[in-house]
């Protein structure tokens, strides 16, 4: 036995060997490539940023910080600034996120339940994959010659009868503005908030979901108290996904916010967004002052979004945190 | 794999005798004008205004069919894309409905580098959604127009309009300002046109290709500013007069200089370009023009290219093109409903063209028009 063990241990180094040194090489071509892309990810975003904040030199040094809080954005006087397209940024992605994550949070409940109505999952599944995959200039001329009409002759006018005494349903309703682009936002994010859901949701242990379920709890109680929180986490994700969806959806937005520099408490009123304004006049900003506001326009929407990303980690952070202390 | 790049080669021998062939006889066809000498071989880029792309493409295809040895590219991006893509030089001309400025200028290597030519003419029409109201019906004085953008006057019942409307029946109803959001040559002709007409205008807002308006919406693109008034009840907003006639919209009947009222027309550019003998890059707007027939809201859209051409071959097609353009291409103009060029500013155009040199010779060899 030892001898035959011997006789096949022999060899065996020497293959192991030159095996190993295979897999060493091969490990260090792993190495460099994945060091490789991660690097070049720092790259991109470096150059992103530098191409972004170099011509914005002239605007963010004449107007500085005062930026954020004028609301005039005049190209003939060279005065600019960016608090309305702000205010209609946060606004209509507010909105967006209000319709998706009720809507997206129960459509994902429903596909990740396996118990019932196992017919409707694929097709509901597929839609949603092809929502996804609508190019948003599709939806924006969708919204704009089909919602628009329907916004101002049905929606709006409803909701200023029933709410009409909130500031928000107040004033004459012209079909586009806050509202629509919010709605129409919260179209476009649905599919990202329903498919990364769904797929936190399916990855809760069904040790855990079957034991709640043992333990008497009903159906409802087994969602509020046991899966919801476990994928808490997750779902924060897909609503953070969400929002970077919605505040740098530019084409659809364009086509039924109204284009117009105010600031509005009222939902029916025109607005503006970030991105907007810069597909709007890019094309045609001369001077380096003006295009200098318009990639400083860029800065603020990197900035937002860095920190509404911040809050968010912030959030979870605090919650996992409460929540094990809890335990 | 040796076999198929001969075939290939053999393949392609084939063609360029067969293009051959046809060049020589396109080139020899007796619609080439006597005197100009055929040009030469050479593929032209061009970016710029959007406003007259319709004009430019079907003028360039045109072309193509007389000279099939120069094509022309022409990519609609933007007055402002025309200019710096110019600067930069990446193309071989640029298009603006505003001519280069004095600071653009510099930016290309000073006022004497760059040739500025006037390549057509356009009018804009204020197309409005009034039920009721059939097209023409609607008169509209550079008062109340000003009113109307201005925000001043709000309804469609206001007794400012109802006096120049005797007749006609307006409702009382909101009026919606549609607006280009994006930047445009069409904004600066409209806000000319009412910086020229209203003191309050001039002061309040001013002159460009975005501005700050007082009041409406913006759309982007004169297709979406006509949309969104078709789809308004109640809705005013300036289009280029191209995009009315195509899709059928209802216009105001403008009163001009003169005091008559005009629908804006191809014709009506003419005769308001006609008023204007001295047009240069520094003095071009033709708004407010007087005489009976001139339509108010109109204006020239620009080419511009460097008087110095690097490569000769290239730089010959290309004046060999605009000089074209100028000339016989213009009844192009006229088929996507924009105006030609008067005679004058054709003449203007041509001495432009032949102030453009490459090693010190000119380049566009057709007798000086008288």
């Amino acid at each position: 036995m030892s001898r035959g063990t011997a006789e096949r241990v022999v060899p065996t180094p020497l293959v192991a060997a030159s095996r190993q040194r295979r897999l060493v090489s091969g490990d260090r071509l792993f190495r460099v490539i994945a060091y490789g892309a991660a690097g070049l990810i720092i790259l991109i975003a470096a150059i992103f940023v530098i191409a972004l904040v170099v011509p914005a030199l002239p605007a963010i040094t004449k107007f500085g910080l005062g930026f954020f809080t004028s609301r005039v954005w005049d190209p003939v006087r060279n005065q600019f600034g960016a608090l309305a397209p702000i205010y209609g940024t946060l606004v209509t992605s507010a909105i967006a996120l209000v319709i998706a994550f009720p809507i997206g949070l129960g459509a994902a409940l429903f596909l990740a339940d396996d118990a019932r109505l196992q017919l409707l999952r694929g097709p509901l599944s597929f839609l949603i994959e092809l929502l996804a995959g609508i190019p948003s200039v599709v939806i924006g001329l969708w919204a704009f010659f089909t919602l628009t009409p329907l916004m101002r002759d049905k929606v709006d006018p409803f909701l200023s009868h029933i709410l009409g005494f909130l500031p928000l349903f107040k004033g004459t309703a012209s079909g586009y503005g806050f509202l629509t682009a919010g709605l129409v936002l919260g179209i476009m994010v649905l599919p990202i908030m329903i498919a990364l859901s769904r797929d936190v949701i399916r990855a809760v242990p069904r040790e855990l979901r079957e034991a709640s379920l043992a333990l008497g709890a009903t159906n409802a109680e087994t969602t509020w108290s046991v899966i919801l929180p476990y994928a808490r986490v997750g779902i924060t994700g897909a609503v953070l996904l969400s929002l970077g969806r919605a505040l740098g959806e530019t084409i659809a937005v364009t086509m039924v916010i109204g284009n117009t520099m105010q600031i509005s408490a009222s939902l029916f009123a025109t607005g503006y967004t970030l991105p907007s304004v810069i597909a709007n006049e890019f094309t045609e900003a001369n001077g380096n002052l003006y295009l200098g506001s318009l990639f400083y326009l860029g800065v603020v929407l990197v900035l937002i979004t860095i920190v509404v990303n911040v809050l968010a980690r912030l959030l979870i952070w605090r919650f996992s945190g409460s929540a094990r202390a809890a335990a | 794999m040796k076999r198929v790049l001969a075939a290939l080669s053999v393949g392609a021998s084939i063609l360029l005798a067969a293009c051959g062939g046809s060049n020589t006889g396109t080139g020899g066809s007796p619609s080439a004008t006597a005197g100009t000498p055929v040009p030469p071989a050479a593929a032209l880029q061009g970016t710029g205004a959007t406003f007259p792309a319709p004009f430019y493409d079907a003028a360039r295809f045109a072309y193509n069919l007389k000279y099939s040895q120069v094509t022309v590219n022409y990519n609609p991006l933007g007055s402002g894309a025309g200019i710096s893509a110019l600067t930069k030089k990446v193309v071989d001309f640029g298009a603006s409905d505003v001519p280069m400025n004095a600071t653009e200028l510099t930016a290309a290597g000073g006022a004497d580098a760059v040739v500025q030519i006037a390549s057509t003419l356009g009018t804009e029409s204020l197309a409005y959604n009034l039920s009721g109201v059939a097209s023409g019906q609607l008169k509209l004085t550079p008062k109340t127009i000003a009113g109307i953008f201005l925000g001043t006057i709000k309804n469609w019942n206001d007794p400012a309009l109802a006096a120049d409307n005797r007749g006609v029946s307006l409702p009382n109803q909101a009026i919606s300002v549609v607006h280009r959001s994006d930047g445009s040559g069409t904004t600066y002709i409209f806000t000319d046109y009412l910086s020229t007409v209203s003191a309050d205008w001039k002061s309040k807002v001013g002159k460009g290709k975005s501005v700050s308006w007082p009041v409406g919406q913006g759309a982007k693109g004169n297709e979406a500013v006509a949309t969104t008034v078709k789809q308004t009840p109640g809705a005013i907003g300036y289009v280029e007069l191209a995009y009315v006639i195509q899709t059928n919209m209802t216009q105001a009947s403008l009163q001009n200089h003169d005091g008559s009222f005009v629908i804006p027309s191809p014709e009506g550019a003419t005769a308001a370009a006609s008023q204007f003998l001295a047009i240069n890059p520094t003095q071009f707007s033709i708004v407010d023009a007087p005489g009976k027939t001139s339509a108010p809201i109109s204006g020239y859209s620009w080419l511009m290219l460097y008087k110095d051409q690097a490569d000769k071959t290239k730089g010959t097609a290309l004046v060999d093109y605009l000089d074209w353009l100028v000339t016989d291409g213009q009844q192009y103009a006229v088929n996507v409903h924009y105006s030609k060029l008067p005679a004058n500013i054709v003449k203007d155009d041509i001495i432009s063209l032949k102030t453009v040199t490459s090693g010190g010779s000119t380049l566009l060899n057709v007798p000086a028009p008288s």
